[in-house]
């Protein structure tokens, strides 16, 4: 049973199985490797003063709406001023989310090291508190997308057959709102 | 700060017109006469009241408790209020969530992204 507890100044006790562990971890790692898709190259041997001032062209939003959602327009209905603040702002956004996911790679990456047997257990602060429950947000919203979630309730989905491949991936999605929930649940302010 | 620092380095034609508006100012002050007097008011009003909005959407995904926490987390918003902002997301659709210049609007637009909320920047009277 994964769940989160509550500690002082914040923190959180997190108790996890150790496969939810190994698969929070690769889905976590896919969130990385889907935010840093479709970024703009670095120019190579470019003035580094000139970089730093040129936030570069305004950017159409990404292709995949997976991404669409994860780094949204910042205006409705205004084509223009959506591409000026996706191009101030977008690159930072992919950055944090990335470190957010990166946050709890490397917090399951430490615990897969020490070889622990039976749930993993350990501490989050309230600083990666945050970065976890954003990277499960982020998670979710990415699966949402993918499984075509239109609306509150995840759409029926228990209803699907049992050889329906988009089973494993609404369990999944169920399963990290249950996590998030409970994340939230524990972190007090 | 970039503005404060700009100043130092340059103290050019903005700074001196500064002092000069400064110096009317002055000498209308001891001159009381009501419309000129009122004038600097009403400019400062209308620059204090900047019309943009941070609007919060509803969206499928994002759970109740989680929407309230970011609003209490990065607004430090009261409980109650949050979650009033919450049940309006959640029951008309939208909420306005936060206002102010459009650079604040944008610092929270992005914050808002940040947390996976949907969340979008306008002018006030939109």
């Amino acid at each position: 049973m994964s769940q989160f507890r509550s500690r002082r100044k914040g923190g959180v006790h997190v108790e996890l199985p150790q496969h939810a562990g190994a698969l929070l971890n690769n889905l976590a790692r896919q969130l990385v490797e889907l935010l840093s898709e479709g970024e703009p190259q670095e120019r190579v041997g470019g003035d580094p003063l000139e970089e730093l001032l040129d936030f570069g062209a305004p950017r159409d939003r990404p292709a995949d709406p997976a991404l669409q959602r994860l780094l949204p327009d910042g205006h409705r209905d205004d084509d223009v001023a959506s591409a000026e603040f996706r191009r101030f702002t977008e690159a930072t956004l992919r950055q944090s989310k990335i470190h957010d996911a990166t946050v709890v790679v490397s917090c399951l990456d430490g615990l897969a090291a020490e070889e622990v047997e039976g749930d993993l257990e350990f501490e989050l602060d309230a600083v990666q508190a945050r970065c976890w429950m954003r990277c499960l947000t982020d998670l979710r919203l990415a699966l949402a997308t993918r499984l075509d979630i239109q609306t509150g309730e995840a759409d029926g989905w228990e209803n699907l057959a049992e050889d329906d491949e988009r089973l494993p991936l609404f369990e999944i999605y169920d399963w990290l709102g249950y996590l998030l929930e409970s994340l939230v649940d524990s972190v007090r302010h | 700060m970039r503005s404060e620092q700009g100043k130092d380095r340059r103290p050019s034609p903005p700074c001196f017109r500064d002092l000069i508006d400064w110096a009317t100012i002055a000498s209308v002050t001891s001159t009381p006469d009501a419309a000129t007097l009122e004038r600097p008011d009403t400019e400062q009003h209308a620059l204090v009241e900047v019309p943009w909005v941070t609007l919060v959407w509803d969206d499928p995904v994002n759970l109740m408790s989680y929407v309230t926490f970011v609003f209490i987390d990065y607004f430090h918003y009261s409980k109650p209020k949050a979650h009033r902002l919450m049940m309006q997301v959640h029951t008309d659709g939208k909420s306005v969530v936060s206002s102010g210049s459009r650079e604040e609007m944008e610092r929270d637009v992005q914050a808002m992204h940040s947390y996976g909320l949907w969340a979008t920047l306008q002018k006030g009277d939109a």
